[in-house]
């Protein structure tokens, strides 16, 4: 063959290289299903080894029925004043028991597992860490998993065992507050109010803001069309540092 | 550790940022720096601000900071105790080299070593580069010329023919009766009383005539252009004798009962000079008279499938009647076009794969109808389950295709396109490559149906045995995954691909995957926007000539710059510049933000 070629041509569209789309619809109505929360922002028991703050795979079991009292952040990669005032900013365990005594969700799982995401080995989240984190949270019958980033790459991370989890059969959401992160990286579905990375679940102490945002992001799970679709959610909250 | 050893090798020149707070006297590794490739997102969410007087990583790395440092802030000289001497002189030589590359005059026709010359570079001695006569080997034996192997190239074997006849069409009325006499189109008014019954969701149908110097008229949103064509000899589409109007199209407008425009993402309405793209494939032309049939469909009808559908079908009982006069009229030819079907063996196999919408609504086509351009006689995709179909390039010359499609104005492919397809008779004229078909596959709205219509075209393209082909598709958003699912189906076979599609600033892609490295945009919006101009961003002659050049380096292992990570005109239109083609000139309609 015999073709005229022409050197210096440029691609012309910027292309993310997003991994495979993984699809769990979500069938049966919230209030009958049970909703994990899973965070990669550095959230663990005060009675718990710390987090390597330089990069750390490893993974916590925190017991749902914890007293947020008990939790604490270790995370290097941004302003922990938010989570050190309300633990809920980043990992809201009070929401979703009022959400649960509400009727909102159907029940909770006997415990749940969070990480710190800060630049986490992307190697060890998608083949160890991330499918041990589905395959516990599965056989305790989770339906809905939500889930938080802390900083860039605790985005990334949060998005790799997110899809490790609907991969593994559940339904989940990233509550983003770097959506562009979570959305080439290939998280599932993707919730963005707009707050700082440090609150991603919501302004501390600001109960009804924190309440919006998690049940927005399970109305979202339930009726999320595709794989990767953003919902920008209508909160804002700016920190002064 | 935040980025391996082996990442850090590969960007040892981008700018070194702490990926978290890092207190006095640490010694700067891998594990203390944040991901360059992450650095894009990080700047768009106003995380991250580069800083000029940044060092890069190679700069930092084993350096130790002198005080205290943030997470995600750029390393300064003033942060460290010392900074890494960087040769630079490796850089500066390299550096016009690169501008070289870009600057090669269009005479030089590039293969393998095309140039006469083996080009080394050697890295570890300090970016020596060397350009040594290829005639000369190591081992004092003549090396031949890599020359692609030349076979019996592209004998030309003539597989049916399709004559167009484009009748001269001078004037257009409504009247009393239909008929077409001495250039003049005249169509009896009370053909709508008739059309409209053809489907009870359609309440109400208009015609009037809208001359060339009366473009400046109101109009409702523009549902589609459709072209007066019909067979006059040959059983079936893509053979034998078509005429075709020449200076008349039709254009369908619509509304439902509440006055609520028939589209999904943007609508039309306006002065019909600003919201149509005049001279773009699936547009009217700047001379043409265009016959306006504006429907009326019952109400909360216009995002359901049946709904738009029973305009198209209505407007076609009309264009039918008139398809009849032209067969018997035997007016002035201005223009003939003889379309072959041909192989052209020991050519390159190549193939044109067109995704288009089938979500449903106005998101559905008609395939292969029985007059060109039509609706009767031909089948849904979305009815089809959108699989692949595959037709020959006259096929598709022959108005094989009858868009229902509203879904943005600016992106989507109207019927008159399908008939004039600049890729289509781009590839099909091609002496260089044997174009074997043209593939039509849906986008279908449930992501594991896209996933699974995408597995078929996979399928398709490895038993069709091709050596490259170009996918394009319209619209943007969700059919992307399926475009750029398309696009992997064709790579991972080792199917040189190229990608064409709006993306733009609005478009931009969500997905992508390794093989979607030779992209064309069709982007003619200033802001980079869907605007509500009909046809403005499509396939035009100068984007089908860019994918086809791409196509061709592919196949023959000539390089193409990766793109830059943002949209940017200048990219598009250094490449026309390249390629002898006009400036790509985008259209200020008010989407700059």
């Amino acid at each position: 063959m015999k073709l005229t070629t022409k050197e210096g041509m440029q691609s012309e569209i910027f292309v993310p290289v997003t991994p495979k789309p993984v699809f769990t619809e979500l069938k049966k109505p919230l209030s009958e299903c049970k909703v994990a929360f899973i965070t990669a922002g550095g959230i663990h028991k005060k009675s718990q080894k710390p987090f390597n703050t330089s990069g750390d795979f490893s993974y916590r079991t925190i017991e749902f029925d914890t007293p947020s009292s008990e939790l604490m952040v270790t995370h290097g990669g941004f302003d922990n004043s938010d989570i050190n005032k309300d633990v809920n900013a980043m990992f809201p365990i009070d929401r979703l028991h009022e959400l649960l005594k509400e009727g909102f969700i159907g029940s909770l799982p006997k415990e749940t597992y969070t990480f710190m995401g800060g630049g986490g080995n992307v190697e060890k989240f998608r083949n160890e860490t991330g499918p041990e984190i589905a395959r516990k949270l599965k056989e305790q019958g989770v339906d809905v998993v939500l889930c938080t980033g802390g900083c860039g790459t605790c985005h990334r991370s949060a998005t790799i065992v997110t899809r490790c989890c609907e991969e593994a059969g559940m339904s989940c959401c990233v509550i983003a507050a770097l959506p562009p992160i979570a959305r080439q990286q290939g998280a599932p579905r993707i919730t963005a109010p707009h707050v700082p990375i440090g609150s991603n679940a919501g302004e501390p102490n600001n109960i009804p803001q924190q309440t919006a945002i998690v049940k927005e992001s399970l109305e979202w799970v339930r009726d999320c069309p595709s794989f990767n679709a953003t919902k920008v959610l209508p909160y804002e909250y700016r920190h002064n540092v | 550790m935040s980025i391996t050893k082996e990442t850090v090798k590969a960007h040892l020149k981008d700018p070194a940022i702490l990926c978290c707070r890092r207190p006095k006297g640490t010694v700067i590794g891998p594990a203390d720096l944040e991901d360059p490739t992450l650095f894009d997102d990080m700047v768009d969410a106003g995380l991250l601000t580069l800083s000029n007087d940044g060092l890069t990583i190679e700069q930092v790395l084993g350096t130790t900071l002198a005080g205290d440092c943030e997470a995600l802030t750029p390393i300064t000289p003033g942060n460290l105790n010392s900074v890494n001497e960087v040769a630079q002189k490796a850089e500066e030589a390299k550096a016009p080299e690169e501008n070289l590359a870009l600057k090669v005059p269009e005479t030089v026709k590039a293969s393998v070593g095309g140039n006469g010359m083996i080009h080394l570079e050697v890295d570890k001695l300090e970016g020596l580069s060397l350009d040594i006569p290829a005639g000369i080997a190591f081992n004092g034996a003549p090396v031949s010329q890599a020359e692609p192997a030349a076979e019996a190239a592209g004998e030309k074997k003539v597989i049916r023919k399709l004559l167009k006849q484009h009748i001269k069409i001078t004037d257009t009325e409504i009247g009393t009766e239909t008929s077409i006499k001495d250039g003049k189109v005249t169509i009896d008014g009370s053909i709508v009383e008739k059309a409209v019954l053809e489907d009870p969701l359609c309440k109400s149908l208009t015609l009037d005539v809208i001359k060339p110097d009366n473009h400046h008229i109101y109009t409702e949103t523009i549902m589609d252009v459709c072209p007066i064509a019909t067979k006059v000899e040959g059983e079936h589409l893509g053979e034998g004798v078509t005429k075709v109007a020449d200076g008349v199209v039709f254009m369908l407008t619509g509304v439902d009962e509440d006055g609520v425009q028939i589209h999904e993402f943007g609508s039309s309405e306006g002065y019909l000079d600003e919201k149509m793209y005049f001279g773009h494939p699936g547009c009217a032309d700047e001379g043409d008279i265009i016959i306006r049939c504006h429907a009326v469909i019952e109400r909360l009808k216009g995002m359901s499938r049946s709904g738009p559908f029973a305009a198209h079908k209505c407007q076609d009982y009309i264009i039918q009647a008139l398809r009849d006069a032209l067969k018997d009229y035997d007016g002035e030819v201005v223009r003939e076009e003889e379309c072959e079907d041909v192989r052209r063996k020991g050519s390159p196999r190549v193939v044109l794969v067109k995704e288009i919408m089938g979500q449903g609504a106005m998101h559905d086509n008609i395939i292969c109808p029985t007059e060109p351009c039509g609706v009767a006689g031909g089948q849904k995709n979305v009815d089809c389950g959108n699989v692949p179909i595959i037709l020959t390039p006259n096929q598709v010359r022959d108005g094989s295709i009858h868009a229902l499609t509203c879904i943005g104005p600016a992106t989507k492919e109207m019927t008159r396109h399908y008939i004039r397809e600049p890729l289509v008779e781009g590839l099909a004229a091609d002496e260089e490559l044997d174009l074997v078909g043209v593939v039509f596959i849906g986008s279908p709205q449930v992501n594991d149906e896209k996933l699974w219509v995408s597995e078929r075209l996979g399928t398709l393209l490895e038993s069709m045995d091709i050596d490259g082909c170009i996918i394009t598709t319209e619209g943007f958003g969700n059919n992307h995954i399926d475009f750029i699912e398309h696009i992997g189906q064709a790579g991972k076979r080792g199917i040189p691909v190229v990608g064409v599609s709006f993306c733009a600033y609005q478009g931009q892609l969500v997905v992508g995957n390794k093989y979607a490295a030779a992209m064309v945009e069709e982007n003619m919006d200033k802001g980079g926007f869907e605007n509500d101009v009909a046809g403005c961003s499509c396939i035009t002659p100068e984007v089908a000539a860019r994918a086809i050049q791409m196509l061709k380096n592919r196949m023959a292992g000539v390089d193409i710059a990766p793109a830059e990570k943002k949209w940017n005109n200048d990219v598009i239109n250094a490449n026309n510049k390249l390629l002898g083609l006009p400036e790509t000139v985008l259209l200020d309609n008010g989407t700059m933000h």
